[in-house]
């Protein structure tokens, strides 16, 4: 029987239990009892969570657990002894032979692990059987128990809200869990590879030229600044270079110029741009825009440029960017008090020069923290890198030339197969450290800034 | 002020507002304001008009992505099989006549005899699976000789549609010439998997794989998002560790998608050592990436119910959980729809965190299950884009356009839900 199964079974069967629980309590408002405490579906409720979430429960570890009780089961078989005593040599077989009895189709270099194949579905089906009959006695058990409470001044539904109260916590924590669970995959892989590499070499070292090789127990060829470069360069300066103005200008234009109905229709048009995948973004760069590019750098006279520039990257890269420059300007100048607009445009000034002279100055601290963030959208930006952006660590300021970015070269490590004992993989982790800790940084310090701009004008 | 200024001081300074120097400044000022005015104007033009260069390039090419280039072939069925009966064609028999009549040499025969020793060239080197899937559909064209339309080799492919080597444009003018070749649909993009040849390669692999990645990650983010919202908004008390819950949801909404691929790789794959490639893992992964969407989505509606409702509801003697849960969240519902649609939206385009996973298995039949190695569509489109034979070109482009026609929608169903649904109180 399978893992689905069985839960759709526990599921069938918490239902059978909320409705025959439900028609229980039922009766005792028909018969006028006079003080009935909860809802009959209360009830209900009450009984199928204790017909179903302590089974579901049990199977979760139990999964966890058979697999570990079945390996102990074959250990202990006369044919496992036979197995090598080197411990590296034995868990490859044993692992292989598991894997073959989960698909016998399986090509196998160990004759041993053929051998021990029948153990282990024999062992596995055997434990698969004792956790299914248990779960249903859990299942059985916890309806019977929950059943024979039900009396009319029984309080289920402070029960079932205190269960309720409890899932929502639970769904809480989940958002600390995933936060924990970056922060400690990424800082211990990092810890690993700074046993390779020194962390000095990495953050300061001027070659990226990544490779398994291992001398002295060290690694070399991981000096990241050239990725560091070519991620400002693209995401920070190209691309800025390009929302900035034509982000800063459409909100300016939108908000201030255009009549009610040309705003209706642009805004969404241009928060489209926002919506477009990165992959497409990133296919229109190298299909489109790099070679157009390439083209023309060699009409100027740059015969070296490279046809996975910086510039085509960065651009692609800032127009992204523009709906979300333009929708945090668009946030700060509507902050900005309409009297000291009004204020301006009595003493004479022209719509420009309030915008130029009073709003933007009001509104820049909001606007340079929504910079901030796209910066840091921008430098986490992958698709659009590795397919438009080059492989080649360049420190180079041409924007016709090739340079690579963290992301591309995270992407680039990672792609086949990623063994963890590697320092290109752990490399990889490393590189995403830094950018978790760069994109945070650069949160933290924009929120502050929009924050504490908000309080200025409230 | 002006009253206590010396009269004097005022009218040595008296502005002649009609004078050259001041008209000249006046028209400057003006100027300014027009140039301004254009260079806001210009920023959305070119903004906008960014948007629509890229569409119609990608429509542009990938229109012909959707067209299929034919050209006949007439094969003598009964001949070539030694009369096999159609029934031999069904059911559990299928593979081993399959095997016995070899659809391959068929098809070469039949070219040979039809267009000489080099007929070849004409076709796809995947046409002979297009005659085997016709006659899997339609067994009954065993019985008798019949005339089949088969994909072209994608040079007479291009030459139909666009221009192509000249050798290509000389069997093109000779087939057209014949009658011998057509355009038409291209099923087979839509029902097809991923392959080899552009000329049969299809996307429903890849639009299954994501569909099913969907359902994982809509399953695991919806309600974990919007309970933990419904918590933080109505129950959860002011302490260090609320905050901390917030902090945590604020940061994750704003990591890069990468590095929830890094997390996925690390804890899914190596420490609890779950399948690689599969829907499973990918649609978990880019639940941790959509819940705080959602989480900040139904926030804001929850937030946006009046608590005159909660009031009212207390009032009549509902408990602090009914309240919310007949109350608050009914009303809450459509935000916090739009926002989960607008966050799977994001999702359904994002490649980056499942090349990490290693979602780009190259598998030429769609994935039936949670745990079969699978590919999305957006990394389809990756894989697509780094094909050197010319043929995929049209292929990428057809599959973005694909995507889009997906992600627009849904986007457009997020604004009417938002426009339809929504109240101001």
């Amino acid at each position: 029987m399978t893992t689905t199964a069985i839960f759709f079974l526990i599921a069938g069967l918490g239902l059978i239990t909320w409705v025959f629980a439900r028609a229980r309590a039922g009766r005792f408002i028909q018969s006028g009892v006079a003080s009935v405490h909860s809802l009959p579906s209360y009830h209900g409720w009450y009984a199928a969570m204790w017909a179903v979430v302590p089974a579901v429960l049990f199977l979760l570890v139990w999964s966890t657990v058979a697999p570990a009780l079945g390996s102990y089961q074959v250990l202990e078989s006369p044919l496992a002894a036979q197995l090598p005593t080197d411990a590296f040599e034995r868990a490859a077989i044993l692992s292989e032979a598991r894997a073959l009895s989960r698909n016998p189709d399986l090509k196998v270099f160990n004759d041993a692990a053929v051998q021990l194949a029948p153990l282990y579905s024999a062992a596995d089906s055997r434990y698969a059987m004792i956790g299914a009959l248990a779960a249903f006695l859990l299942c059985f058990a916890g309806g019977a128990f929950a059943f024979t409470r039900i009396r009319p001044d029984f309080r289920a539904r402070t029960q079932v809200e205190r269960t309720v109260m409890l899932g929502l916590l639970l769904a809480s924590l989940i958002a600390i869990l995933a936060t924990l669970g970056i922060v400690a995959s990424l800082i211990f892989e990092t810890v690993r590879f700074f046993n390779l590499v020194s962390p000095f070499e990495f953050l300061f070292g001027l070659q990226w030229n990544p490779s398994d090789k291992i001398v002295d127990g060290q690694a070399t060829g991981f000096g990241a600044v050239p990725l560091f470069w070519g991620t400002v360069f693209i995401g920070a300066i190209i691309a800025m270079l390009v929302a900035i103005p034509l982000g800063l200008m459409s909100a300016v234009y939108l908000t201030q110029y255009a009549s009610a109905n040309v705003r209706k229709w642009m805004k969404p048009i241009l928060e489209i741009l926002a919506g477009v995948p990165t992959v497409v973004y990133g296919y229109f760069a190298a299909l489109t825009v790099a070679p157009a590019l390439r083209s023309f750098a060699v009409s100027i006279g740059i015969t070296d440029a490279s046809s996975e520039s910086a510039l085509a990257a960065g651009l692609v890269m800032g127009v992204m960017i523009i709906p979300f420059v333009s929708s945090m300007a668009d946030d700060s100048i509507a902050a900005v008090p309409g009297s000291m607009r009004d204020g301006s445009l009595a003493m004479g000034a022209t719509k420009s020069e309030t915008i130029k002279q009073v709003l933007i100055p009001a509104a820049l601290p909001g606007v340079v923290g929504g910079v901030l963030l796209a910066v840091s959208r921008a430098i986490g930006e992958t698709m659009i890198v590795v397919m438009a952006a080059g492989l080649a660590a360049n420190l180079t300021a041409n924007p016709f030339a090739s340079v690579t970015t963290v992301t591309t070269q995270i992407v680039q490590l990672l792609t086949g197969d990623t063994d963890f004992n590697s320092p290109m993989t752990l490399a990889a982790f490393a590189l995403g450290l830094t950018l978790f800790v760069v994109t945070l940084l650069l949160n933290i310090v924009a929120l502050q800034i929009v924050k504490k701009y908000r309080e200025a004008y409230d | 002020m002006s009253a206590s200024n010396p009269p004097a001081a005022t009218a040595s300074r008296k502005t002649d507002w009609m004078g050259d120097a001041m008209q000249r400044r006046i028209a400057r000022r003006y100027a300014a304001e027009r140039r301004f005015k254009f260079f806001g104007l210009a920023a959305v033009a070119i903004s906008s008009l960014f948007l629509a260069f890229l569409l119609v390039v990608m429509v542009g090419n990938g229109a012909k992505g959707f067209i299929t280039t034919e050209a006949t072939l007439t094969v003598d069925l009964p001949a070539a099989t030694g009369s096999i009966s159609p029934d031999q064609l069904t059911g559990p028999r299928l593979s081993a006549t399959m095997a016995s009549i070899d659809v391959r040499r068929i098809f070469d025969q039949a070219v040979q005899a039809q267009y000489g020793k080099d007929g070849a060239r004409y076709f796809a080197t995947t046409a002979w699976t297009a005659l085997r899937d016709q006659l899997i559909d339609n067994p009954n064209l065993v019985m008798g000789k019949t005339r089949f339309w088969l994909p072209t080799s994608s040079d007479i492919d291009r030459a139909a549609k666009d221009r192509s080597t000249p050798e290509a444009e000389a069997d093109y003018a000779v087939l057209t010439q014949k009658g011998d070749v057509r355009q038409s649909f291209n099923m087979q993009f839509l029902t097809g998997s991923d392959g080899t040849d552009p000329a049969r390669v299809g996307i429903w692999g890849a639009l299954k794989g994501s569909l099913i990645t969907m359902v994982v990650t809509l399953f695991l983010a919806f309600p974990v998002g919007v309970l933990a919202a419904v918590y933080l908004e109505e129950y959860a008390p002011k302490n260090r560790f609320t905050d901390l819950i917030e902090v945590s949801i604020n940061n994750l909404a704003a990591v890069p998608s990468i590095i929830f691929g890094l997390l996925g790789l690390a804890v899914f794959l190596q420490f609890l050592s779950m399948p690689r490639s599969a829907a499973l893992v990918g649609g978990l992964t880019l639940a941790l990436m959509t819940m705080p969407v959602i989480v900040i989505a139904a926030r804001n509606a929850i937030k946006a119910v009046p608590p005159s409702i909660r009031e009212a509801a207390m009032g009549v003697g509902a408990s602090p959980v009914q309240v919310v849960f007949h109350h608050v969240l009914p009303l809450a519902i459509p935000g916090i729809m739009t926002g989960t649609i607008i966050g799977m939206a994001r999702a359904l385009g994002e490649t980056a965190p499942l090349l990490m996973i290693g979602m780009r298995a190259f598998t030429t039949t769609p994935p039936d299950g949670l745990t079969d190695p699978a590919t999305v569509l957006p990394v389809q489109i990756f894989l697509w884009s780094d094909e050197v034979n010319r043929g995929f070109v049209e292929k990428t482009s057809a599959a973005i356009i694909v995507l889009l026609v997906f992600l627009l929608s849904m986007n457009a169903i997020a604004v009417y839900l938002r426009n339809r649904f929504e109240t101001r109180w």
